[in-house]
């Protein structure tokens, strides 16, 4: 699940570690009730700082996505149909902005990249 | 804020050649502190200092709340040091040596070096002498983070060994971490593995400190920019601009190098008629290199 992670990459750790939470609940790779790692093994597997897996917990509790039981761990919470959809629109939004952000950089303007990504999805363009 | 670590124009001349030049440093309680610059910069000599083995010319040095040199055996009750050259007796075996180290140490964690032992994979009836490097490395590692510090100090640990060990002794560290509230101060060059872990970071070059905040702000603030059309000069800049040159050699855009940049800033950019093509995010590494550029060349 953390496979992706990006030291390098502008976007702290904290979010990309969130973002990918907030992905495998919006998926359903995870369930309601299920058990996050602890700060502890999540910080060690990912070589991360410990502060870095509390924030990204604490911003995926406030949220609404996870719940920090004292002393017993963090859980996933039941997230509404809607709630779901909504993560999954912000994953696609986010995806679709590098590919803007990247196209500008090379000079290729909106309708180009409409209509190439019209003709890769088998519309007609 | 409360520091782990708190210099005060600290130098070090030796002869006539300055080693160390009004060091101010403040290490946070609690963070993960990565201490940065190239070989020669001066950052095996600041640990020295502040563990009281030189002597500092002039400024004031307090690690853990004491005075140094003054308090310095009381201090070191609470420090982990991990040195860039380990200091072991060669005759002793893995089991020896945590023996002879628990004996210094009241607050010594038998269990946790029982822990660290396995977890390496030493055989603890090797002798020193016939451990490798890696394995070296990994037990200075074991009698650090055994003796329960307060704050670890780590000199180069991980040089020259292989990713593997390295990724093993991380990982033994930030598993410390989470257990204890520690402050570690950990120096290197080796600019990835620390982006990983630290918080905050110090760089530094010739004897002198460049660069010292929080990784988040360095890393939101440094940013490469390709801009066309500007004038020769820039008049109030509300950035640093650490380097300015043609670009690629093929397009007219310039590349420059700013410290401090926010997006607001595309105005002033604008403003002196020139425009901003596009903001590049640099890493670590990246920004490094570029503030070490800037502090080398010469001042006109």
């Amino acid at each position: 699940m953390f496979e992706h992670l990006d030291p390098r990459s502008p976007i702290p750790l904290y979010d990309q570690i969130a973002t990918r939470i907030r992905s495998a609940v919006a998926a359903a790779e995870l369930a309601p009730g299920d058990v996050l790692p602890s700060v502890r093994q999540l910080a060690k597997r990912l070589r991360v700082n410990p502060a870095t897996v509390v924030q990204a917990y604490r911003e995926l509790e406030r949220e609404g996505f996870v719940e920090m039981r004292q002393g017993a761990g963090t859980f996933v919470r039941e997230v509404g149909g809607a709630r779901r959809k909504q993560a999954r629109s912000e994953q696609a939004k986010r995806l679709v902005r590098a590919l803007l952000k990247e196209a500008a950089r090379v000079g290729l303007d909106g309708d180009e990249i409409a209509g190439a990504l019209q003709r890769e999805l088998g519309g007609t363009a | 804020m409360t520091y782990a670590i708190e210099t005060r124009g600290v130098c070090r001349r030796l002869g006539k050649r300055f080693e160390i030049r009004d060091l101010n440093l403040g290490i946070p309680g609690g963070s993960i502190y990565g201490f940065l610059g190239p070989n020669g910069a001066g950052k095996t000599t600041t640990i020295r200092l502040i563990l009281a083995q030189l002597r500092a010319q002039e400024g004031e040095i307090t690690v853990l709340g004491e005075s140094i040199p003054a308090s310095i055996h009381r201090v070191l009750l609470r420090v982990g040091f991990v040195p860039e050259r380990p200091h072991l007796y060669p005759g002793l075996t893995v089991d020896e040596t945590l023996d002879y180290h628990s004996a210094f140490y009241p607050t010594w964690d038998g269990g946790r070096a029982e822990n660290l032992v396995r977890g390496f994979g030493l055989d603890r009836s090797l002798r020193v002498a016939r451990l490798s490097k890696g394995e070296t490395g990994q037990l200075m590692v074991v009698l650090a983070l055994a003796q329960t510090p307060e704050l670890l100090v780590l000199d180069e640990a991980t040089e020259g060994l292989d990713p593997v060990v390295r990724r093993e002794i991380l990982e033994a560290l930030v598993d410390y971490v989470s257990q204890q509230d520690a402050t570690v101060f950990i120096s290197s060059h080796l600019v990835h593995e620390l982006e990983r872990v630290c918080d905050w970071i110090g760089f530094m070059d010739d004897g002198l400190m460049v660069a010292d905040m929080p990784i988040k702000d360095f890393k939101e603030g440094i940013k490469r920019l390709r801009v066309v059309g500007a004038p020769a000069t820039l008049e109030d800049p509300p950035f640093v601009l650490l380097s300015r040159e043609a670009g690629d050699g093929v397009t007219e855009a310039e590349l420059w190098v700013v410290r401090g940049w926010e997006a607001p800033m595309k105005s002033y950019v604008e403003g002196v008629g020139a425009t901003l093509r596009e903001v590049i995010d640099l890493d670590l590494e990246e920004g490094f290199v570029e503030l070490l550029r800037t502090a080398r060349a010469p001042k006109q």
